[in-house]
């Protein structure tokens, strides 16, 4: 039987992962909070640890939790930063 | 592998999964490619995409292009290898299947392989691990190990091109297949019964429209709302082609960027899209905004909401407990479409208020969470009444959570409407009084989960529940009997708009 999908077929590429750094020591980290509340919570003993390890970190803060971090955000991330952590809260 | 002689390719061109058409020569400009002819019925078929599959990325390293044509639509080709775990690319063979034909086929998995010069080099019929080997070491230049699991060898099923048309209707006839189980099998559905959407019914809901034209993305897997699909989910929900007007109008609505529904389509709450109906299309197709206007027994209503739902669940991906992350979801969730009674109500109707003329047919989508029966058979002042409705509301989204920070949908009765029609009470006084009426001191407020906003107050100060009158949407619908109103819970923290869109009738 011929049937019309509902499903969108085509695939997408996923994008590879960057490379995984071999240490932290040195690392500009970006800390990404999506402004959920205790996200800063979780983000601070994210820094911490991180500072622990030698890592340089850097604090982002997104406009909203419920939509994609805008271009502005990406682009200091990708400028400044060798990794980002998200911190996912409630 | 046999010793045919050495001859050119048949030249194809096939339809692809990952869209457009795809001929073998593009497929061999970079090197030799393995073609695997392949059917979904067929267990040996199966068995051949799973195991070469893994050898894909083996392949692709030496140079080796790796392709299925499937004997079955595009759909089932896609579900199929997904399935087998095979990454590479798809094609499919619509009947008459010329291509199987012109390759000589007689049963499938064959596997072909063509040099980058157009010539078969050979062929392995049936699955042969040994084969197979052979073949493909003859592709790459250097041995690639096929798996020795059991089987090593195991013959296929006769290809379809094999077939005459005449057996081919009775083989599609009689395959015993359960065409609604079919639809589970494949995914297409919320969990309920769906009507298959066959591209007769499709084209039927589309009334002429181009099938290819498209609304946009679908969040939050961003599926291409074409018309053909979002077709096929009216099917599937079970509209009649006469609905379609009013599904295409609610999924533009739900696409507009400032809706966010790739916030609410992924959210642990459990929020819906509430499908608000005015103007005369109402009447033309049977929309229900009177007894019982939010349960069942109204097909437009049942299946334009689920309609909208199926859109975001299926085409947008945005499915229960997948990419949908929903806690414990609602009701609501399978679809939630009502008219507004704009007969029965004192105020101008919804969509008036949005800015249309009364004679316009528009949809007014809304992010909601269930909704809360209010009853009141007892007030007789308009004040007593709206107080009471207001306060129904105190405890959405959470006892302490004040000022809600969003809006909140009253869908208000016949007879508590017609109290305020009495006492001459527009919409901005009724809003005013709920409004006024729900206070709290903030002291009262600050235990649980309760907002910023209480948290730095003083004790004393008075919080309302909501930030402004305006956030308190009223539209009237329900039996002649019985003063039973209702409240919709909140969806929060999307900073969605509510938006409407115009029902045409052609586009």
């Amino acid at each position: 039987m011929d049937y019309v999908s509902p499903f969108d077929e085509r695939r997408r590429t996923p994008e590879p992962l960057a490379p995984r750094p071999d240490e932290l020591r040195g690392a500009r980290v970006a800390l990404l909070d999506i402004n959920k509340r205790c996200g800063n919570q979780f983000l601070d003993r994210v820094e911490a640890l991180l500072g622990d390890h030698g890592a340089h970190t850097f604090r982002l803060v997104k406009e909203i939790f419920s939509k994609p971090a805008g271009p502005e955000i990406i682009r200091r991330i990708a400028d400044r930063g060798d990794l980002a952590v998200e911190g996912l809260a409630d | 592998m046999s010793d045919e002689v050495v001859t050119a390719a048949p030249e194809f061109e096939l339809e692809s999964v990952a869209g457009g058409a795809m001929r073998l020569s593009d497929l061999r400009s970079d090197g030799p490619v393995l073609v695997l002819f392949v059917a979904e019925e067929c267990p040996t078929s199966a068995l051949t995409l799973r195991r070469l599959g893994r050898l894909v990325p083996s392949l692709a390293a030496a140079g080796v292009t790796v392709a299925a044509v499937f004997e079955d639509p595009l759909e089932v080709a896609a579900r199929t290898a997904r399935r087998a775990g095979f990454a590479a690319t798809l094609l499919a063979e619509p009947p008459p299947y010329d291509v199987s034909r012109a390759y000589e086929l007689s049963s499938v998995p064959t596997t072909v392989l063509v040099g980058r010069d157009g010539n078969l080099i050979g062929r392995v019929v049936g699955w042969d691990a040994g084969a197979l080997e052979e073949l493909i070491e003859e592709a790459c230049g250097a041995p690639v190990a096929v798996t020795q699991e059991s089987p090593m060898r195991k013959p296929g099923c006769a290809a379809k091109s094999t077939y005459d048309a005449q057996t081919l209707r009775l083989l599609d006839a009689g395959s015993g297949q359960d065409e609604l189980e079919e639809m589970f099998e494949r995914g297409w559905t919320d969990g309920l019964p769906v009507i298959p959407p066959t591209r007769e019914r499709v084209e039927a809901m589309l009334g002429g429209r181009d099938p290819a034209a498209s609304l946009g993305e679908v969040p939050p897997g961003m599926g291409e709302a074409t018309l053909e699909r979002v077709a096929a989910c009216a099917v599937l929900a079970g509209c009649r082609p006469d609905y379609f007007p009013v599904v295409l109008a609610a999924a533009e609505a739900a696409l507009e960027p400032a809706f966010n529904l790739g916030g609410q389509a992924v959210t642990t709450q459990p929020v819906g899209q509430l499908v608000i109906v005015n103007g005369p299309v109402r009447d033309t197709i049977g929309l229900n905004g009177a007894m019982g206007a939010l349960g069942p027994g109204w097909r437009a209503n049942m299946t334009i909401g689920r309609a909208v739902r199926l859109l975001v669940s299926l085409t947008g991906g945005g499915f229960p407990g997948r990419l949908d992350r929903a806690a414990l979801g609602q009701p609501g969730k399978v679809g939630v479409c009502v008219a507004e009674d704009e007969e029965r109500s004192p105020w101008e109707p919804l969509h008036v208020e949005r800015g249309f003329d009364r004679e316009q047919s528009v949809v007014t989508l809304v992010a909601c969470d269930a909704p809360l029966s209010i009853s009141d058979h007892r007030s007789r002042s308009p004040e007593e009444l709206a107080a009471v409705l207001g306060w129904a509301a105190a405890g959405a989204w959470s006892t302490n959570w004040w000022p809600l920070g969003t809006r909140s949908v009253f869908v208000i009765c016949p007879e508590h409407a017609e109290l305020f029609r009495k006492h001459r009470w527009d919409k901005r006084r009724l809003r005013e009084a709920m409004f006024t009426a729900v206070r709290r001191p903030a002291g009262e407020l600050r235990w649980g989960e309760t907002t910023p906003h209480v948290e730095r107050a003083r004790d004393e100060e008075p919080v309302t529940k909501w930030t402004s009158p305006d956030d308190i949407v009223l539209i009237v619908a329900g039996g002649e009997a019985g003063r039973f109103s209702a409240v919709f819970g909140p969806c929060l923290g999307m900073n969605d708009e509510i938006i409407s869109r115009e029902v045409r009738w052609t586009t």
